[in-house]
């Protein structure tokens, strides 16, 4: 009796977790999209000038943005639709916050705690590489975003005159 | 809705333990001297007023300033007092609490408004409440309550309101609190990036804030609309205020818990109209080639 219950359950959660493999395989290969972890996200609605977290807070979670305009506010960067933000706070080494994230014009995000990450990176290790490579994506634009600020800044390098 | 409630009956328990898994409640290393003395005082305020998840969001908190050299030691010290004094706000389960410890027993008659007793409830519960009161416009209604430790009764009903700090961390009040403060963190941190002789002036606006009921809610009023229309846009470069801590002052000084925010938006109006006038008149006055003369080699 038990095992005629529990076989179509386990049947189904094997299933659940072959499609979440599956997805998974085809996010990492693709461009990052973030479709497949929808299903795992709350909507939130934001309206303008909400702020949706604050540097240097105790990150516990991350968003997608579905819609509106959002800034991060001490670098400027606006973020468009279809972003994943706060990641990085999951990575930081004090779990912290390293930016403040504004909404601009009112718009929805879906949030995920990184509980949900953790587990969902338990189901299936490669989920982590999958989020390595965003990572480093949104590390990346950071440092060359900062390199052409420090260009605008320093003057040019004039050639030594010979004697 | 569930999933967050549980969530935050599961912070609540872990905040009733004095020692938690990330180790004992210590003022953080790397804070000045007198910066630690204060957080050590404030440490166990907040141990008295909430639990100790409440007093590690404080040395949390405290430890985004240290080893930023931007930062002096008195202001450190300022930041660390304010905030502490912030995050011990005033709502009936604090009145209750100082009522029981008053030798004297004095009876106190306070005014609170509805919504700080609705808003003591849990978020999932009063945010819809609140919104219905809103409508029917019964939010500001006053409630007198009276806090008389002496009766048996009112020794008892104090002791019980007491008691409800334990919960006060889920409720609506907690939340909105804490936001402020975290935005008041932020824009001492956006002071200090973007004009940092107006930090102080930033951190000084925290005692504005005091007390309960009405006069609480329009200082808050007040405090958004000085942030939202002088410091924020500043620090935006959307309005460049080259003495944010001047302004700020003026607009303090038209600013009056008591009455409506009339003279504070004149104040703010006139501020943003007489700098627009001096960036006018400054634009007539420099010649054209004057502007360049600076990089002239």
């Amino acid at each position: 009796m038990l095992h005629a219950v529990l076989l179509p359950l386990n049947g189904y959660r094997l299933h659940q977790m072959l499609q979440l493999l599956r997805d998974v395989k085809k996010s990492v290969a693709s461009d990052l999209s973030m479709d497949w972890l929808k299903p795992f996200m709350a909507k939130r609605t934001c309206a303008a000038g909400d702020m949706l977290f604050y540097k240097d807070e105790k990150a516990e979670d991350m968003f997608y943005i579905v819609s509106g305009r959002y800034l991060l506010v001490e670098s400027g960067i606006e973020l468009p639709v279809g972003t994943l933000v706060g990641e990085l706070g999951m990575l930081s080494p004090s779990n912290a916050r390293t930016q403040s994230l504004e909404c601009i014009t009112a718009g929805t995000v879906l949030g995920v705690s990184y509980l949900q990450v953790q587990e969902l990176y338990v189901q299936n290790p490669e989920f982590g590489f999958f989020f390595l490579r965003l990572a480093s994506a949104r590390l990346f634009q950071n440092i060359e975003k900062l390199q052409h600020e420090l260009a605008e800044q320093t003057p040019p390098a004039t050639a030594a005159a010979t004697a | 809705m569930v999933v967050k409630f549980t969530e935050s009956i599961r912070e609540l328990l872990v905040g009733q333990t004095v020692i938690t898994p990330a180790g004992p409640l210590v003022p953080p290393d790397g804070l000045p001297d007198v910066v630690r003395v204060i957080a050590a005082d404030a440490v166990s305020a907040l141990l008295d007023y909430q639990d100790a998840a409440y007093a590690r969001l404080y040395l949390d908190r405290l430890k985004r300033f240290i080893g930023r050299r931007d930062v002096p030691v008195a202001l450190f010290a300022e930041i660390a007092r304010l905030m502490a004094e912030r995050m011990m706000y005033e709502d009936p389960i604090r009145i209750a609490q100082l009522a029981l410890r008053d030798p004297d027993g004095t009876e106190r008659i306070c005014q609170f408004r509805l919504d700080e007793y609705v808003s003591l409830l849990p978020e999932v519960i009063a945010a819809p409440l609140l919104s219905f009161l809103q409508r029917i416009a019964c939010l500001d209604r006053k409630l007198n309550r009276r806090f008389n430790a002496r009766t048996t009764f009112g020794g008892r009903r104090l002791r019980i309101e007491a008691s409800l700090r334990q919960w006060r961390a889920i409720s609506a009040r907690s939340t909105a609190e804490r936001l402020w403060v975290a935005r008041w963190l932020h824009m001492i941190d956006r002071a200090l990036t973007k004009q940092p002789p107006a930090a102080a002036a930033i951190v000084e606006t925290a005692t504005m804030l005091h007390g309960y009921g009405d006069t609480y809610r329009q200082a808050l009023a007040d405090w958004h609309l000085i942030i939202d229309e002088l410091a924020k846009p500043t620090f935006a470069g959307v309005l460049a205020l080259p003495d944010l801590s001047e302004a700020i002052a003026h607009a303090r000084a038209a600013s009056d818990p008591t009455r409506p925010q009339r003279a504070l938006k004149s104040e703010i109006a006139r501020i943003k109209k007489g700098h627009a006038e001096v960036r006018e008149k400054n634009a007539a006055t420099s010649a054209p080639g004057e502007a360049s003369s600076f990089n002239q080699t």
